[in-house]
């Protein structure tokens, strides 16, 4: 008896010490994670406070941190290692549980932190190569003495502080998933640049492109997808001309015809089949976007060069920047970077500013591969069978077996999806093609970042720009001396006109990338005429611009504001760019609004009334408050629906539709098209038919959703931004956001996409900046600053920055200061 | 009284030298098998020892700049406020305490003479 109590009490005392212990499904170890002397409780505010001093292993020097109260850090050091090594430091003490998820998802290796859930996004960035890009990157990082040094230090900052932290002190996250931090990297550092290299250069629609052709052929298809579309105006002036003589661009294999290949006759893998290419559900969004612009003297009030800039990424919390000053002899940067990579990525120094938006080229194109066998052993390449090449990937996965999988290369690159295997959900990957894509070529992207905080007037602009590759960016610059310039700056391949729309054949050498654009001859311009440069994402040149670049711009809206704006102004200040940042004019509503609205008959029902009526006496901002935009909204959807949905059958369903551009001309000038009729009907159906079929089916469907026509429509609401946590963790990020703006007009706040970080800066004799982003300084959702920006972002209230001369340099805005000493 | 005091007292200063958590139970189950009169006294003072403890513990850390996260974790969890997470966090320890300092009685049983 005495026994059966003993053992039998003893396996419940175990079974409850296994049970809070450990971690079961998304529930944390509740004895850990409760545990007020080590779990969640100890992720307070009191992590929030600053030491007068700090001792950080590896520092040769002393470096003085100043704080203002914003929890900005102004680190300044003697030399460019200690400088680096404190950045690392700091950005660890501010966010190590982002740095090292954000590297840990860009690697492949979730499912070692989440288990067998992680696996399918695993095995895509495994089949994508983005470890091996980073590997080949990291080793053309290391040959170049400065960036070696950036990353070293850096590294050993972060390493510092992981060594510093306790189990008590780790980041909540560590504590809800349940693992620890292991040592930071260079490999690290350059995991972090190919993950905003995915974001910003892998976007395609190649596969679902080939489909469409299949289906409508290529001339409806270049009508609706147009290499030089309608309305847009160009980043480059049009009209500038071009300071270089062009190469010769290359052509398709002529014996095979244009775009030769890309169905590949015979071959081992056919794509006869829509749902082989863009399966439903697996297309991507192209929201990705920016603004930068910035006005010469000529314009200003005060005569000074004004640059804005406002980058705009996924919301989440943590944020995605984080503020700070970098100072050592030789370097004076001050804007934000991302956590986890040195230097300081947009922003200004004494003399110059910098910002970016993404160039959205096509850098990316699919090769359908002829296999001799399933083995995949070997692939047919000019007639001839020539081995492929295989990268083991092994995935950890906590509480099951590790994941061999053996991905095929070619000499493109990588097979992502196997012809058979489900798709990716997210992404459109064709089966049994390989991936060429720049991402893949090692290149030094933070020799740019070097070059560009210690720049101190043009020609350091335009070397620095030398060194960047990948993601293409449209990089604005002005400097106090009262020049502005743009450069789309990045590596492009030579290719003919509409290369690598479509998913080529890999067999024919031809369709291989020839060469490249010579780095002189990328669309730029400096000083020009009109006194502005800008940038919205939207196509860079003209038609007289002797190479082809790519055709998956961002639609014609935002850059076409920013330069309507500009054109008309004078006199202007810090204080109009602040609010022209949150602009929110919707070009396209104002475009075709009058139009469409005279082809809806006289609704009868109350809830159409209305609506019709909040749309006439509409002003045509993206406001929050407003009923009309909601309206608009659900309206132009139905529209593109009505219009593109019918055509082939459904082909054209599996796609995006074609851009707004192509739509508003289509509205304006063809209303009559043959697209606007309703293929699944006998009649001929014109646009006056379909606008009130449109219109009648947005507001019943606003009614289904929003309840009865009232308040409960208003933008802010029906968009409904949210900023989510970057794991996705209930609780750690900030829902029911109302906010002014939309993807499309300038403050392109949208539901989870939006200005990542607003920046004006006037370089006048002192530099003068404003900035704010939707966040705050610190990752520990338990901070005061873990969000305390968020409310002046969305009512796009920027800070005045601080920017210090000195460590010491007195100033009311300055809350603390940190000396950091090395050991004894 | 006394046992539970001391039993609180080796677990605060435990807790806060070391970073792990079962001192909850180790402490329970050591007094349980060393001193502890019945079951039923081991599996109180257990409970009332450590419950006290993060009871104690977790409010003094809310009130001194954990409310924050507190609130996040709360509704990370589903709940309507953040003050059941204090009451989640006392029951855990207690329970865990409890069932720990039980089987210390119960193990020393076995060699007690009667």
């Amino acid at each position: 008896m005495k026994w059966i109590r003993a053992i039998v009490s003893l396996l419940v005392t175990a079974a409850i010490f296994w049970g809070l212990d450990n971690r079961h499904g998304t529930v944390p170890p509740a004895g850990k994670f409760l545990n007020p002397f080590a779990g969640f409780w100890q992720n307070g505010t009191r992590g929030d406070a600053l030491p007068a001093s700090l001792v950080v292993p590896g520092l040769q020097a002393e470096v003085r941190v100043a704080w203002d109260g914003r929890h900005v850090p102004y680190i300044f050091a003697e030399n460019d290692h200690d400088l680096y090594l404190a950045q690392g430091y700091i950005a660890a003490s501010l966010r190590l549980w982002q740095m090292e998820f954000q590297v840990l998802y860009t690697a492949g290796r979730i499912s070692e932190i989440v288990g067998p859930l992680g696996l399918r996004q695993d095995l895509f960035n495994r089949r994508f190569g983005m470890l091996w890009a980073a590997e080949k990157a990291l080793s053309k990082f290391m040959d170049n003495p400065k960036t070696r040094l950036a990353i070293e230090a850096y590294s050993a900052g972060v390493n510092a502080y992981i060594q510093g932290l306790g189990k008590k002190a780790l980041p909540v996250e560590y504590k809800i998933l349940d693992y620890a931090p292991e040592p930071w990297s260079g490999l690290k550092c350059t995991l972090l640049l190919k993950t905003m290299t995915y974001t910003l250069a892998a976007f395609n629609q190649d596969a679902a492109m080939t489909v469409m052709r299949d289906a409508l052929g290529e001339t409806v298809v270049d009508a609706l997808f147009p290499l030089e579309p309608p309305l847009v105006d160009p980043v480059i002036p049009p009209g500038t001309a071009w300071d270089f003589k062009p190469l010769p661009l290359p052509g398709p294999n002529p014996q095979k015809g244009r775009e030769a290949g890309s169905r590949p006759a015979g071959a081992g893998s056919t794509h006869d089949e829509a749902a082989d290419f863009a399966p439903i559900g697996t297309r991507p969004s192209p929201e990705v976007g920016s603004n930068n612009w910035a006005v010469s003297g000529k314009l200003t009030r005060d005569g000074y060069p004004i640059l804005c800039n406002d980058m705009h990424l996924g919301l989440t919390l943590p944020a995605i920047w984080y503020e700070l000053q970098l100072s050592a002899p030789g370097i004076n940067a001050r804007g934000v970077s991302f956590p986890g990579a040195p230097l300081v990525v947009a922003g200004y120094n004494e003399n110059i500013a910098w910002g970016f938006t993404n160039g959205t080229d096509d850098v990316l194109d699919w090769y359908a591969v002829r296999f001799k066998d399933e083995s995949r052993g070997e692939y047919l390449v000019n007639g001839e069978w020539r081995k492929t090449s295989v990268r083991e990937e092994r995935i950890k996965v906590r509480g099951g077996k590790t994941v061999v999988d053996k991905v095929i290369y070619t000499h493109q690159g990588p097979v992502v999806r196997l012809k058979g295997e489900a798709p990716f959900p997210g992404v459109d990957v064709p089966e049994d093609a390989a991936l060429r894509w720049l991402g893949h070529d090692p290149s030094n992207e933070f020799m740019t970042l070097d070059g560009l905080n210690r720049a101190k007037n043009y020609d350091d602009y335009l070397k620095a720009l030398e060194s960047w590759d990948c993601p293409a960016q449209n990089i604005v610059y002005a400097d106090r001396e009262g020049t502005i310039a743009i450069w789309h700056n990045g590596k492009y391949p030579l290719r003919w006109k509409g290369q690598g729309r479509y998913v080529l054949g890999g067999s024919d050498p031809a369709n291989d990338w020839q060469g490249w654009v010579p780095r002189a001859h990328n669309p730029h311009v400096r000083n020009p005429e009109r006194g502005f440069v800008s940038s919205a994402n939207q196509m860079a040149t003209d038609a007289r611009y002797p190479y082809y670049l790519g055709s998956d711009y961002a639609s014609y809206e935002r850059g076409a504001r920013i330069n309507e704006i500009l054109s008309g102004a004078r006199g202007v200040t810090p204080e109009d760019m602040i609010r022209m940042q949150g602009d929110v004019l919707d070009m396209r509503a104002r475009a075709v609004l009058s139009r469409l609205l005279a082809f809806i008959p006289e609704p009868k029902a109350e809830a159409e009334k209305r609506s019709l009526d909040e749309l006439r006496g509409w002003n045509f901002e993206a406001r929050a408050a407003f009923i009309a935009p909601t309206v608009f909204k659900q309206f132009w959807n139905d529209l593109n629906a009505l219009t593109w949905n019918d055509e082939k059958k459904g082909a054209m369903e599996r796609m995006t539709w074609p851009a707004s551009e192509v739509m508003v001309d289509l509205v304006l000038n063809h209303p009559d098209s043959d697209f606007f009729d309703d293929k699944t009907t006998p009649g001929k159906e014109t646009l006056a038919d379909i606008a009130g079929d449109a219109f009648r089916t947005a507001v019943s469907k606003l009614e289904k959703r929003w309840g009865p026509f009232g308040p409960g429509w208003r933008w802010g609401k029906a968009k409904g931004t949210r900023i989510s946590h970057l794991a996705r963790i209930p609780g750690l990020g900030r829902e029911g956001l109302e906010a002014d703006g939309d993807g499309h007009v300038i403050d392109a706040i949208s539901v989870n996409w939006a200005p990542s970080w607003r920046m004006v800066v006037e370089l006048g004799p002192e530099v003068k900046a404003w900035g704010i982003f939707p966040g705050g300084q610190s990752g520990n959702p338990g901070s005061r600053y873990y969000d305390d920006m968020v409310d002046a972002w969305l009512a796009t209230k920027p800070d005045e920055l601080i920017f210090l001369k000195s460590a010491g340099e007195p100033n009311p805005g300055i809350v603390a200061r940190t000396t950091l000493r090395g050991e004894k | 009284m006394i046992a539970v005091l001391i039993c609180l007292l080796v677990m605060l200063v435990l807790q806060i030298i070391t970073p792990y958590w079962w001192w909850v139970m180790i402490v329970p189950f050591a007094y349980g098998m060393g001193a502890a009169k019945s079951g039923a006294k081991a599996m109180r003072t257990g409970f009332v020892s450590a419950g006290l403890l993060w009871l104690g513990s977790s409010l003094y850390f809310v009130l001194t700049g954990s409310g924050i996260i507190t609130g996040r974790v709360a509704r990370m969890l589903g709940l309507p406020a953040s003050w059941p997470m204090v009451l989640i966090t006392a029951l855990i320890a207690g329970i865990a305490a409890a069932f720990s300092g039980y089987a210390g009685y119960a193990v020393r049983a076995l060699f007690k003479k009667k």
